[in-house]
């Protein structure tokens, strides 16, 4: 939480140069400031996935990572995970699909990112929240050292994310802040 | 000393945030352009349709910018927005419809909250215990302080198959006078007969949403999974296109027109009966 708080004074600037009662729509200045708060939760995301999927991690440590991963999303929040040949969606709860990625039977398993994302613009929705999607795109690649196999995948990450203004109490001044959480997560297999 | 113990948990802490594994992280794989050069979400379709990102993809344009809805910009975008591999528009329909999209003294724009565009979704559901195709047209109404996707109309074979009015001789009918004997002759109408449609008004057009979510509310039906989704566009005067996903390699791939047809006076409806299917 501590390591976002610059991000969020940052929108909380953002936000302090437009009148706060004016309206709820969100400026292009605003949006900005939300889009690298939102790109901030995605990284933290990319990186314990990484982490989660590496055969390197111990198991305690995995269960930890696990613990933060969840932290970012908010409840109830699924994945959907379709393949080339299985137009299909595999549902799964956020916990449940880190853990069949901790448990992937490889020898060794390397996990990147590449250097590109696309945020939607900020949709609102009926109860007032705003919601937005990121798209990332992964590479897995995954060795299993008896048979000599390698399995490599891209795949294609839009991952929706829920913006809210929200009030905290510093030094008994009430501070209003943007805050991002990340929601239900659709994985495609790309052909590349 | 303090100056070097906040320098050692300065270390340590960027020691324990940056394994470099990460987005961004040092080692990521390259775009080679293609993630780039994809319409990788329906939003983007959107943005570069109206000319309101730039080139490579980077800046969002508002419209306090000077490159917004640039009539150069949007001209190469959408020239690019077709699916040039497999659908087969044709070179001059794609013109007329840039001559039209890109004029001069009416441009057009795609607005998210305008309309006149809407979702068909390909879905499965268990019905009386088998894998059934269901198609789900959704649009998006204004609710509350935002908006929200809503099934405005399905298409579900078996509820088809049910309203099969017959015609001519075979259609059944309450004579005239029915009501000088009290419509005593509905027991006939309705236990002989196993076309009650036949006893409905010329107009009559079942309503499936109502049938399905009453199906569904039975237990009946249940949901199953989602095979495809694509959107029909209307908003463009004169003219209707298909926007489709296409995820194969190369550079013309994510969301893409794959279908496009002028409209003349009428056509209009007799695009969206097709479309919907409803008979």
């Amino acid at each position: 939480m501590k390591k976002y708080i610059p991000l969020f004074l940052l929108v909380f600037l953002a936000s302090a140069s437009i009148t706060l009662a004016q309206s709820n729509d969100i400026s292009p200045s605003r949006k900005q400031a939300i889009d690298s708060l939102a790109l901030e939760k995605v990284k933290d995301l990319s990186k314990y996935i990484t982490i989660i999927g590496s055969k390197e991690t111990q198991f305690s440590e995995a269960n930890r990572v696990m613990d933060r991963a969840e932290e970012l999303f908010a409840p109830d929040a699924e994945m959907g995970v379709s393949s080339i040949n299985r137009k299909e969606i595999a549902y799964y709860k956020v916990r449940r699909y880190f853990e069949r990625l901790m448990a992937l039977n490889y020898d060794r398993v390397n996990i990147t990112w590449y250097d590109i994302h696309y945020i939607s613009d900020l949709e609102r929705q009926p109860d007032g929240r705003y919601v937005g999607v990121v798209t990332v795109y992964q590479r897995f690649e995954g060795t299993s050292l008896e048979s000599g196999l390698n399995y490599r995948d891209t795949t294609k990450k839009d991952i929706t994310i829920y913006v809210e203004k929200k009030q905290t109490q510093i030094a008994g001044r009430t501070i209003e802040f943007w805050d991002v959480m990340l929601g239900d997560i659709r994985v495609t297999e790309t052909s590349a | 000393m303090r100056k070097l113990t906040v320098l050692l948990l300065l270390i340590i802490t960027s020691i324990q945030l940056a394994p470099g594994q990460g987005l961004y992280s040092p080692g990521s794989p390259q775009d080679d352009g293609r993630f780039a050069a994809s319409t990788k979400q329906v939003n983007q379709f959107f943005r570069r349709f109206n000319g309101e990102e730039s080139a490579d993809g980077k800046k969002r344009y508002y419209d306090t910018d000077a490159q917004f809805r640039d009539r150069e910009l949007r001209g190469k975008f959408i020239s690019v927005l077709f699916d040039n591999e497999t659908s087969s528009v044709e070179n001059s329909l794609k013109s007329e419809f840039l001559k039209d999209v890109l004029s001069e003294n009416l441009p057009q724009y795609l607005n998210f909250h305008k309309g006149e565009w809407f979702a068909e979704v390909q879905t499965t559901f268990i019905f009386k215990g088998k894998k059934e195709e269901v198609t789900l047209f959704m649009k998006l109404q204004p609710e509350g302080l935002g908006y929200e996707w809503v099934v405005d109309k399905i298409n579900f074979k078996p509820f088809k198959n049910l309203f099969n009015k017959p015609e001519g001789d075979a259609k059944g009918f309450l004579h005239p006078l029915s009501h000088e004997i009290g419509f005593m002759n509905l027991r006939k109408a309705f236990q002989e007969n196993d076309k009650p449609e036949s006893y409905t008004p010329k107009e009559y057009q079942p309503d499936y949403l109502t049938i399905f979510l009453y199906e569904m509310k039975n237990g009946n039906l249940k949901f199953d999974n989602i095979s495809d989704v694509k959107f029909h566009f209307f908003q463009i005067n004169n003219w209707y296109f298909e926007l489709n996903q296409f995820n194969r390699p190369g550079f013309n791939t994510g969301w893409l027109i794959s279908n496009l047809v002028k409209l003349d006076a009428g056509d209009k409806d007799v695009v969206q009966k097709y479309i919907y299917d409803q008979k």
